[in-house]
């Protein structure tokens, strides 16, 4: 008796549930009939919306069935392909925006060097651009992005799904992807596209790192080749083991070290493989003729045009908000919101760090140098890439002005210490401030943080040491131990390599001359009347050449 | 002998090479995919042939001798550091712990490009002479 009462009570509570859900799907379906029959009509938008209160109505949402017209269904896919659109379109716009800063870092890197070498300089940091893409179209992003599937702010990326695993200590460590090459296959798909092309512009920006370093003497072809090589496997490697489901993200999840490594826009992914990249390749390739004396004191070789270089400055500095902000990957979900905040830090870290080279050059050397000023602003920028989506705007200043000491500290450390000669800075600007960003992350994370209640598969929010969480730093020691240990290792070995096969450096006769006649063939300026080379110079070139 | 036509056109083997490799392992199921592979590693490998050949031409350069034992010296105690920060994470529970290997470990690698490789890439520095 009591069973038959309660299945009786059941059938009428499951009764009444159907009815209160057919009511309300009757009541939505109602709504979006009225909100039809409410639209303004085809007469009323030819009288023109200047206010803009006609036009963005239901008759703009899809109907799957014209007879039916627009159903529940029609609407919530026009909402889900909404949100995809807005971070398909921010994506996309802040890729080119970074692409752009090619252009900030040409004129940055040839207004550092002198006038005989301006076209080669300039050829380089152009032909970078084209070397890196056919690499990375290649075989690099399926290394880097090839078993990144799970994103869904670009739409689920699900194609990409052939991440390479090893099981070490019980766990599986990802360690390159597989899926991809040439864009091929399945992974011709929206998305996809999307995440290449915002991917492709950051490993580039990695790859013009080295140019500077190398500037002036650095022979063209083995320049190509060496290029090629970084944008098809060094780059690649690194960030898919930090931002393409590697082993250094999954730190976290497989030894319960915070978020794993945290890298919001590649402090260590982009501007530290490239500072290192950048340091290995000025150690094989040598200083310039007459950069050091025999006692081993620095000469000052002064670059040619100083107004580039701080219009450069600025080009690059405002290609950063695509750098930064655009790491959300959207505008839409999942904590995306957090755009302004990592774009108010960006600005502010440039800001003081601008302040912390300017200031040091001006009280400890006596002006407010302006290059050392333009690396300031650069290091700045550089050092809050990595933390901008995890800390507060007081957090970057501090970040951004520690940087801009750190790079004129650094400048003179690889010059007079280490006596390797980086014509533009960009080992102290690219990987010593590169490294300190990415440390910074483990020390000033505030854990306010929401992209989508967890990150890198841990739930909660990237926390640093100041914040209670000790375990991110040691993460983030992991990350920095890998860049010098590994990415520094595997690039030096590789640019030995074409040492060995190609020579890294041009002949001395044509380093004297210039490289713009040997090398590209035509003068940057032709109609400069060029300088005599100082005293100094003159008896270096005489040693050189004997 | 500066950039030449030799160049561009062993240049152009190498990015020819490195496409039918990379079409090879996009397809590396079926036969046509393989034989690409195999081209194309051929291409590679007579591209970096002909690019030694010609590094001969090219005249003599402002750079000293670079001691290569030194250099090696130099990668491994640079990974050996990596490698103790990787391995060491494991023998230690406590985030204390961990974080002085990690330390430790990168104290190592950084006495590479710091200390022995700089040491050994100036060694015979023409600025020197």
């Amino acid at each position: 008796m009591k069973k038959s009462v309660s299945r009786f009570l059941l059938c009428v509570v499951l009764a009444l549930a159907c009815l209160t859900v057919a009511h309300a799907d009757t009541s939505a379906t109602a709504q979006l009939k009225a909100a039809a029959a409410a639209a303004p009509s085809t007469a009323a938008l030819q009288q023109g919306d200047p206010g803009g209160t006609l036009t963005g109505t239901i008759n703009d949402v899809p109907a799957a069935d014209s007879k039916v017209g627009v159903t529940v269904a029609d609407v919530a896919n026009q909402v889900g392909q909404n949100k995809i659109g807005i971070n398909f379109t921010w994506t996309l716009v802040c890729g080119f925006l970074v692409m752009f800063m090619q252009a900030g870092f040409a004129m940055v890197e040839a207004g550092l060097c002198r006038v005989k070498n301006a076209n080669h300089t300039y050829m380089m940091n152009f032909t970078v651009y084209t070397c890196g893409l056919f690499a990375y179209w290649l075989i690099g992003f399926a290394i880097q992005m090839g078993g990144a599937a799970g994103n869904g702010n670009l739409g689920g990326l699900q194609t990409l799904n052939g991440e390479h695993v090893l099981s070490l200590f019980g766990v599986t460590w990802g360690l390159f992807g597989m899926k991809g090459l040439l864009l091929s296959g399945h992974t011709y798909d929206v998305g996809v596209m999307v995440i290449f092309l915002f991917q492709m512009v950051f490993m580039d920006t990695a790859l013009t790192i080295v140019t500077g370093a190398a500037a002036e003497r650095w022979k063209f072809l083995t320049f190509c080749v060496s290029s090629v090589l970084m944008g098809a496997f060094t780059y690649p490697l690194f960030a898919n083991w930090a931002w393409g489901g590697g082993w250094l993200a999954q730190l976290g999840v497989n030894a319960g070290l915070g978020k794993g490594y945290s890298d919001f826009a590649g402090s260590g992914v982009v501007h530290a493989v490239g500072g290192l990249t950048a340091l290995a390749v000025a150690l094989i390739i040598g200083p310039r003729i007459g950069k050091f004396n025999r006692d081993g004191s620095g000469n000052a070789i002064i670059g040619h045009d100083i107004s580039a270089v701080l219009i450069g400055c600025f080009i690059l500095a405002f290609g950063w908000f695509g750098f930064n902000p655009g790491s959300t990957l959207g505008a839409s979900a999942a904590g995306c919101l957090r755009i302004g905040s990592v774009a108010v830090n960006t600005m502010l870290a440039g800001c003081t760090g601008t302040f912390g080279a300017m200031l040091y050059m001006w009280a400890f050397k006596g002006k407010p140098d302006a290059s050392m000023s333009a690396n300031g602003l650069l290091a700045g920028l550089v050092a809050i890439t990595a933390p901008s989506g995890f800390v507060n705007p007081t957090s970057s200043a501090i970040i951004g002005f520690i940087a801009g000491v750190l790079v004129c500290l650094s400048v003179s450390f690889i010059e007079n210490k280490l006596k390797v000669d980086d014509p533009v800075g960009a080992i102290s600007v690219h990987g010593a401030c590169g490294l300190w960003g990415v440390l910074s992350v483990g020390l000033f994370a505030d854990g306010k943080s929401n992209y989508g209640g967890s990150w890198n598969g841990v739930t909660g929010s990237v926390t640093g040491l100041f914040y209670g969480d000790a375990s991110q730093l040691v993460a983030q020691l992991v990350g920095i131990a890998t860049l010098v240990g590994f990415v520094f290792t595997f690039s030096f070995l590789l640019n030995w390599i074409l040492d060995v096969v190609l020579g890294q450096r041009v002949s001395a006769a044509s380093e004297i001359e210039g490289l713009d006649i040997p090398e590209m063939g035509q003068l940057g300026y032709p109609e400069f009347v060029f300088k005599p080379e100082p005293a100094f110079m003159l008896a270096a070139e005489r040693v050189s050449v004997a | 002998m500066a950039a030449n036509k030799q160049q561009g056109l062993w240049f152009g083997w190498f990015l020819a090479g490195l496409t039918a490799a990379c079409a090879g392992l996009a397809g590396i199921s079926g036969s046509l995919g393989k034989l690409a592979l195999v081209l194309g590693l051929l291409a590679l490998a007579a591209s970096a042939v002909k690019f030694m050949a010609i590094k001969k031409l090219e005249g003599p350069i402002a750079l000293g001798s670079q001691p290569a034992v030194m250099k090696i010296v130099g990668l491994a105690v640079t990974i050996a550091g990596w490698l103790v920060v990787l391995f060491g994470l494991h023998l230690s529970k406590a985030v204390g712990g961990r974080m002085v290997i990690a330390i430790v470990g990168l104290v190592i690698s950084l006495i590479g490009p710091l200390a022995i490789l700089p040491a050994a890439c100036n060694k015979n520095a023409i600025w020197k002479a």
